[in-house]
């Protein structure tokens, strides 16, 4: 289910981030909205694939910008 | 500088914690110990995998990389095992591993996340602890051999931007004492060098990191030790030449620790105060 993948992606940015639920928005980017570098979006990514299982290629992980890519991309790879 | 080397690592093998593109210090060291003769395994956290270019080095090195977390146990213990099926025995740690993660968020020393400074004293600091004791619990590390860390001048003195990273080298040069003391027994020598700042991946993450840098060059009778410079000392720490040599902070700064002000900074001062004078 969508809301499920969509919480738990936004507890592992809110965990990861240091930053409060309520900044997690869809369209917030990581790196312009939510104070991420880039080590911390390749550790979010990494995390992404431990929680969910899977491999997120580099390619595709360069199109993951904000809370709602993450949620979509997710939701149709763990689909 | 021979462009052959002096063969100071002829037989000898290790491992090199730390790097990540050709930059890192560690990137530096793995090249000067390929050049001086030394075998060695190249190791980082999984996350450099995709954020560095190790395979890049493995290949110019002809270096097989293990990939470890040096915060996790297992991970460290299965690296040493599969460290000690490739070489036997290993003759030299390198330690070139360091974050501050408040230090990256811009949080101020006063008001620091606690939970991001264990990480940051857990990744810069007790990561060396795990590290050699993990060596000798597998039994990997050869009696003589030499362990080297990585430090800065920020672990004595204030060096405002540095922040928590201070209390981190700190640390890291204390446990090189504390343990050092232990691996005497065994002629195994831990040293730390405190090299000038650098101008890598992690030492950008430094707020001001520019300002400490250009102060540094500038007070520093040679100027700033580059990163090649300072793997050219590792590789002598790592060599039968300093076997003698243990327990130590090894200023490799160009002479920066000594210092005071230089005629250099006090013209740039002169300069700067220029305007507070007309005022006055």
């Amino acid at each position: 289910m969508a809301t499920d993948i969509e919480s738990a992606v936004k507890n592992i940015i809110v965990e990861k981030l240091g930053v409060d639920e309520s900044d997690v928005t869809t369209d917030a980017s990581f790196t312009n909205d939510l104070g991420a570098d880039s080590l911390d979006t390749v550790e979010l990514i990494m995390e992404f694939e431990k929680e969910f299982d899977l491999t997120i290629s580099d390619e595709d992980a360069e199109n993951i910008a904000t809370v709602g890519d993450a949620v979509d991309y997710l939701s149709e790879k763990a689909a | 500088m021979s462009d052959a080397g002096y063969g100071l690592l002829d037989g000898k093998t290790g491992i090199i914690f730390g790097a990540l593109n050709d930059e890192s210090i560690a990137w530096k060291v793995a090249e000067a110990a390929h050049r001086e003769g030394a075998q060695f395994a190249l190791s980082n956290a999984p996350v450099a995998r995709r954020l560095g270019s190790m395979d890049e080095l493995a290949e110019a090195t002809d270096s097989p990389v293990i990939w470890a977390d040096a915060t996790d146990d297992e991970d460290l213990a299965s690296l040493f095992n599969e460290v000690q099926d490739e070489y036997g025995g290993i003759d030299f740690i390198v330690h070139s591993i360091g974050m501050g993660v408040n230090v990256r968020k811009d949080v101020p020393y006063e008001d620091l996340n606690y939970n991001w400074y264990q990480k940051t004293l857990d990744i810069s600091s007790v990561s060396l602890h795990r590290i050699v004791h993990h060596a000798l619990d597998t039994g990997a590390m050869n009696d003589g051999g030499s362990v080297v860390a990585m430090s800065y001048i920020g672990a004595q003195r204030i060096f405002s931007k540095y922040s928590e990273m201070g209390d981190a080298k700190a640390l890291l040069e204390s446990i090189v004492r504390s343990f050092g003391y232990r691996l005497g027994q065994r002629d195994i020598r831990i040293n730390a060098i405190s090299q000038s700042p650098t101008k890598t991946t992690a030492g950008s993450g430094i707020e001001g990191f520019n300002a400490m840098y250009e102060f540094a060059e500038r007070v520093s009778p040679m100027g700033n030790a580059s990163a090649e410079s300072c793997a050219d000392y590792t590789v002598t720490l790592l060599s039968d030449l300093t076997r003698m040599v243990t327990m130590q902070t090894l200023y490799h700064d160009g002479g920066f620790s000594s210092m005071g002000i230089s005629d250099q900074l006090v013209e740039a001062m002169q300069d700067a105060f220029q305007n507070d004078d007309d005022d006055a």
